[in-house]
């Protein structure tokens, strides 16, 4: 069978080298060869992979109803076995509102199967295809195609009206499965001006140029004259005008795979987003939407569920006159009224740049999006007479956007500045700190922007480390059963993280945590200490006993030092890596342990003393041992510094980690006397 | 399945009881009342629960509810109602929510119009017509109380709502009250189960049944118990006669219920064209036995039909067309079976479209016949055997049902009538898992070893899907597998798939630069190299509940270790075995010459339930074998 593949692979590979050339995708024109292709030749690891994609974009006009946008969409995909068999049906959201609503039509689509050397075509009916109302705002269409089985290529198109012509949806270049030809045409009349950006690390070949459209019109004119007649005539005219037209063609573009420590990994997908910079039809004025930062800037400032709604003062004022009342420092300011916001408003969960109910029922009800409880922050801190700002964020649920667009923003944030020094503050996390901001945030990106226009790229990853430190002293008894006690200290993000995961749980549960984190076999006078106290570290310190981490073996004892805080486990597995890798905050990891040893014994090796570092600066590992009289001392600290390392240092960070989990397993060894 | 002893529960249910028993129907909503036996480790209180099941017809139910929860934190706010499901035999007449707050105040109110409506994904389906109407509450501190009421028509009968008042761990029920007002006296049965250790007060007239519990505190999980339906209170009801989705029904007993369902959903769906026949035919010519044939045609549907989900309907319960399968190449596991059946039929085969629970075992209850079940396999009687196909797999074996639907009670529809079967199970010794390997270590520290892995029954299920994994995927797996090895390569992965024996062969390369331990002239290495055990078992003080070990299984190692030149082997620890009642374990190292080492290593888990007691016990067992498992041996230097 396996040798049968091979065979078939290589003739599939040397008939693709001599068709691929002049290769043409029409509609129900499906090869024996497509159908005979057994692997897909570039990735033999791919389940399925789409033959050949077709996505056309333009805009239809109607006299009725001005103009629309049409979707066509052509898709060929191949199953190289069952696993692929998900990509058989395909599903679209429509967007709708009272008023008008998204539609598809003209679904097609036929499954080809090779037979006894024949190709069989099964169509797609209307047993297949479902709509269904999702939510309010979206219908569903769903369709599955007959027939699939190993082997099979399905074919389907379909056509998507959508009269909302501000929005363009964003087209997709890279799948989670190969695509061996992709075409892309988006064509656009002159009257709509879009911006295009791009995502991902490959290379995305643009091409643009100018067509020609029409827009035709009747018109029924219709003359009173004498009563009970009168005169209707009839006239046709057109109206010509540019069209812009885009094109993207690719081939060979590999299957989107999934990593590990990348924050948003869509933002490493390619694919290309076109939003409406302004719109401009002859003699009407130009309508701006965006085009540079300055215009992003107008735009929010302007729009009523943000601009506005950091105007408005009057439901807060007394509050805040009184929370601020006799307080002049403006640093005493900031807090007073963050930790006041903070408490005052619970987050919904939902993500926006724009407030929903608005920031005056967000108030009075204490519960918010992100927009309502943060632009509710920068307007009290404004109020207030601190220089605040409202800093629109990539949260990670969005792609980043480099070029100016406001689409690309779906949070808000608040910036202060006071003094030299800069404070973010994100008043929807309850165990939030300024300058320490949820992971949600300082894995995206932010832009501050003011209201005359300026605006700044923002890295919201720290400069700072946050720090855990441990330190154990214990003893071994002459069965090598550890006793001991331990304390640990966390601070900045990692004390943030650690609220995050654990604040809300029961001393019990904290116990259990712990014990099965170690694997110790008993745990006493457990203690936690600040978890509550936002801003402070948080210590925890226990007492333990550790029945497994000493080998006794022929009089001799064996263990490793760092005893149960060694790490074990590389968090890197894979070999290779095609995008950053995204630590989100930098941090230092210290441990100290001082470990007696048994009556009876005598040191007869200890570990080495040992150093190494990344490359730049970017992190480094120091392992220090020592002996006192009948204590083995050890102290090691593990340092990050950058916390967004690109992809290339990959093999050297996870050999850096490699290191450190051997260096830490390194043994004592102990002899009777 | 065993009855359930929670007797702490009950000594505190005898002595608050008496206070509550007259009850009132104004709730205190101050949350600073609520007696503190309920809040202990509670995430929510059920403060009074109202469910009055009206039985208008044998096509109109309807259920009113009324339902007050305090929420204790954020890990209780799944336990307050928000939302009312329904489809299009289920009318929403009546739909309103109030939140109090911890003082009792209401600070918000939801009437019908504020509830959002959406469809429900289950997770499966590509389509579905179930929806929900909700609302999203985002409490603003804690505790605080929803008040939740609704009333909704049913014109399908054949479920008829249940009364689970002992909803879920971490859940203190203050009260809890269901009713089935039955005006007509439409005859219907009623089962309750596991009343054993709870007190209830049932009142029971010819047009009334209804059943109270009050101040249950909240129970807490525990590893490796029994399921939580089989621990807490129920009661089922059904009609004799009812409607499910405008198709009638009579039903008393598995017979007839089955006879009904037979008659009714499945008659009639399994024409398939000719051209079909023929080919099966002609597939299935040359083999002689049923059970070959029945082979060969698993595996045509296996190469036909996909699994995909619609559920529209009288269509979540009765099969597609066996035609339109056929035809399309696809469908649910009713329509596959329905399907899988119609074509053994045309060889003259019988067997029997089977409902069953799947994944989690839950048997379908023997002595009350009612709509039940979440899965649809197929049974061939084969002799004195049972053949059982799971048909909506495109990779499982001929007559191999894995741990998805094993050991287990299930109904076998026949034209007859309903049949209560029990499914294959799987006895330990028959889920074998077998490594061996011939290990070389270096002076440098290093090592590689190849790997052969061999399994059989559950141990098949639980290791084949790895061959349908990407290369990269594979290798991640194994590094998963084995992450106490750092820096472990994994060279080379050779798969064999034996689906006839039903054997599943892993043949592997693997290499780590420093799998041993440097200690001055010393090497230190841990001859269990790929089978440590790394559970880790919690204590409990006080264990609830008893120990049940769902599924046995056989593992057994063996390593030829060859060790570095210019080393020798020290003393050798001796031969370690455990035996107890849930399995025994043998760990051994024999030197076969100055250099070369045997390892051997064979684990034997018995399943079964066991008293709470014996968990202890188990834990012990289990925490003496990972001790074993890291057992080092030293390397000298010569």
């Amino acid at each position: 069978m396996k040798n049968l593949n091979k065979l078939m692979l290589l003739g599939v590979v040397l008939m693709i080298s001599t068709t691929s050339l002049a290769q043409e995708y029409k509609f129900g024109k499906v090869s024996k060869e497509e159908l005979l292709e057994k692997a897909y030749p570039k990735d033999s690891s791919a389940n399925a992979a789409v033959l050949y994609e077709k996505r056309k974009v333009y805009f239809d006009y109607n006299q009725s109803f001005g103009f629309r946008i049409i979707t066509e969409v052509h898709k060929r995909v191949k199953f190289y076995n069952q696993n692929g068999f998900d990509y058989a049906s395909e599903q679209v959201f429509l967007y709708k509102i009272p008023a008008a609503e998204e539609k598809i039509n003209s679904i097609k689509g036929i499954t080809y199967n090779l037979i006894d050397g024949k190709i069989i075509e099964t169509k797609l009916k209307k047993e297949g295809v479902f709509k269904n109302e999702h939510s309010e705002n979206y219908n569903q269409l769903k369709f599955t195609m007959p027939s699939v089985k190993e082997g099979s290529v399905v074919e389907f198109r379909y056509k998507m009206e959508s009269p909302f012509v501000h929005n363009i949806d964003k087209i997709y270049l890279q799948q989670d499965i190969p695509i061996k030809k992709i075409d892309v045409k988006v064509a656009t009349p002159e009257y709509y001006n879009f911006k295009k950006f791009t995502t991902g690390y490959l290379p995305i070949n643009l091409k643009e140029s100018k067509d020609n459209g029409k827009m035709n019109y009747n018109v029924k004119a219709r003359y009173k004259g004498a009563p009970q007649t009168s005169n209707t005539s009839f006239y046709t005219g057109g109206i010509d005008y540019k069209v812009n037209t885009y094109t993207i063609s690719s081939s060979n573009i590999p299957a989107f795979k999934r990593e590990p420590y990348s924050g948003n990994p869509d933002n490493y997908r390619s694919s290309i987003v076109f939003e409406l910079e302004f719109e401009k039809f002859p003699n009407r004025p130009l309508k701006t939407y965006t085009s540079s930062w300055d215009a992003v800037a107008k735009s929010i400032f302007e729009h009523p569920r943000f601009g506005n709604e950091l105007k408005k003062n009057g439901y807060y004022r007394q509050d805040v006159d009184q929370l601020l009342e006799g307080i002049t420092d403006p640093m005493q300011k900031t807090i007073l009224i963050y930790d006041f916001v903070k408490k005052k408003m619970v987050w919904n969960n939902w993500y926006s740049r724009l407030t929903a109910g608005g920031v005056k029922k967000a108030y009075k009800e204490g519960v918010g999006n992100v927009a309502e409880i943060n632009i509710m922050l920068t307007s009290m801190l404004q109020y207030a007479g601190i220089s605040a700002k409202p800093v629109l964020v990539s949260s990670t649920n969005k792609t980043i956007s480099l070029f100016p667009t406001l689409e690309g923003f779906d949070y808000v944030i608040a910036r202060v500045k006071v003094g030299d020094s800069i404070i973010y503050l994100d008043a929807t996390d309850k165990y939030g700190e300024p300058n320490v901001l949820p992971n949600r945030v300082i894995h995206g990106s932010g832009r501050v922007i003011a209201e005359n226009g300026t605006s700044q790229l923002i890295n919201f990853r720290p400069n700072h480390l946050s720090r855990i430190h441990s330190s154990v002293l214990c003893e071994i008894d002459a069965d090598g059963l550890i006793k001991g006690k331990q304390s640990t200290n966390r601070s900045s993000y990692l004390a943030h993280n650690f609220r995050v995961r654990h604040a809300a749980k029961k001393q019990e549960e904290q116990i259990e945590r712990v014990t099965e984190n170690y694997g110790v076999a008993t745990l006493n006078e457990y203690e936690l200490k600040g978890v509550n106290d936002i801003g402070k570290s948080i210590s925890e310190r226990f007492e333990f006993t550790v029945n497994d981490e000493v080998e006794v073996i022929d009089g001799e004892m064996f263990f490793s030092p760092l005893l149960f805080l060694k790490n074990e486990e590389n968090i890197f597995k894979s070999n290779e890596r095609k995008y950053p890798i995204d630590y989100g905050y930098g941090y230092s990891n210290s441990m100290m342990v001082s470990v007696k040893i048994p009556e009876g014994y005598e040191i007869s090796e200890i570990p080495e003393g040992s150093a190494f570092k990344l490359p730049e600066n970017m992190g480094s590992f120091v392992y220090r041992s020592s002996v006192m009289g009948n204590s083995i001392q050890v102290s090691i600290t593990e340092t990050l510094n950058t916390p967004f390392i690109p992809a290339d240092y990959y093999p050297v960070l996870k050999q850096f980690y490699n290191q450190i989990i051997q260096k830490e397993s390194d043994q004592v060894v102990l002899k009777k006397i | 399945m065993q009855k359930r002893s929670l007797q702490a529960i009950v000594v505190v249910m005898l002595l608050t009881f008496v206070k509550v028993s007259a009850q009132d129907d104004n709730i205190n909503l101050q949350t600073s009342l609520i007696d503190s036996t309920l809040t202990k480790d509670a995430n929510a209180v059920v403060r009074s629960e109202e469910i009055i099941i009206e039985i208008n017809s044998i096509s109109s139910v309807t259920v009113k509810t009324k339902r007050i929860v305090t929420v204790l934190n954020k890990y209780g706010r799944g336990f307050a109602n928000s939302s009312e499901w329904y489809d299009p035999s289920t009318k929403i007449k009546k739909l309103e929510a109030i939140v109090y707050d911890a003082s009792g105040k209401e600070i918000k109110k939801y009437r019908k119009k504020d509830f959002r409506d959406r469809s429900v994904y289950d997770g499966i389906s590509l389509m579905n017509d179930d929806r929900v109407k909700y609302f999203e509450h985002t409490p603003i501190g804690y505790p605080y109380t929803l008040a939740f009421e609704s009333e909704v028509e049913k014109s399908s009968t054949a479920f008829i709502q249940s009364w689970n008042p002992v909803l879920a761990y971490k859940l203190g029920i203050q009260k809890s009250f269901y009713k089935i007002r039955n005006p007509n006296v439409i005859p219907l049965r009623i089962k309750e189960t596991n009343f054993e250790n709870y007190t209830i007060e049932k009142n029971k007239t010819n047009q009334e049944t209804s059943y109270l519990i009050s101040n249950v505190p909240a129970i807490l999980s525990e590893v490796r118990s029994p399921s939580y339906a089989d621990m807490v209170p129920r009661v089922k009801v059904a009609l004799s006669t009812f409607s499910l989705e405008g198709v009638n029904g009579a039903a008393t007993d598995w017979r007839s219920f089955g006879k009904w369902q037979y008659d009714k959903l499945l008659t009639g769906r399994d024409q398939l064209p000719l051209e079909t026949i023929e080919v099966v035919t002609e597939l299935t010519a040359r083999a002689s036995t049923n059970k070959e044939k029945a082979k060969l045609i698993y595996e045509y549907v296996q190469n036909k039909t996909r699994y995909i989900s619609v559920q529209l309907g009288i269509g979540g319960w009765m099969p597609f067309l066996a035609s339109d399968v056929d035809r399309l190449g696809y469908g649910d596991c009713k329509a596959l079976t329905n399907y899988t059946k119609a074509l053994l039929e045309t060889q003259g085969i019988p067997s029997y479209y089977t409902i069953v629970y799947a994944k989690e075992r839950r048997d379908i209850d023997e002595e009350f016949a009612s709509m039940q079940g979440n899965h649809a396999i197929l049974n061939i009687p084969d002799g004195e055997e049972d053949i059982w196909l799971e048909c909506t797999s495109q990779t499982t074996p001929f007559n191999f049902i894995g741990d998805f639907t094993d050991n287990r009670n299930v109904l076998v529809v026949t034209p007859e009538g309903g049949e209560i079967k029990r499914t294959k199970k799987y006895e330990p010794e028959e889920n074998k898992l077998q490594t061996i390997a011939i290990v070389k270590l270096n002076a440098d520290k290093s090592m590689v070893a190849d790997i052969k892995r061999e399994s059989e029954g559950l141990e098949y299920d639980w290791n084949y899907n790895i061959q349908y994994q990407e290369p990269k995927d594979q290798k991640l797996h194994y590094k998963e597998q084995w992450d106490y090895i750092n820096n472990l390569e994994v060279n080379t992965i050779a798969l064999k798939d034996d689906k006839d024996a039903i054997v599943f062969t892993e043949d592997l390369r693997v290499s780590c630069t420093s799998y041993m331990k440097k200690a001055g002239s010393r090497l230190l290495v841990t001859p269990n190299l790929f089978s440590r055990d790394q559970s880790n078992l919690p204590k409990y003080e006080n264990r609830q509940t008893p120990l049940v070990i769902s599924r046995g299984y056989v593992n057994t190692d063996e390593y030829i270790i060859n060790i570095p030149q210019g080393y020798a082997i020290n003393n050798l620890p001796e031969k370690k075995s455990i035996e107890t009642e849930f399995g025994n374990y043998t760990y051994e190292l024999e030197k076969v010459n100055e250099s070369q080492i045997l390892f051997k290593r064979f684990v034997k888990m018995i399943d079964g339930t066991f008293p709470k007691e014996k968990y202890e016990e188990y834990r012990q067992f289990k925490g003496k074998i990972k001790k074993i498992d890291q057992t080092k041996i030293v390397l000298k230097q010569l």
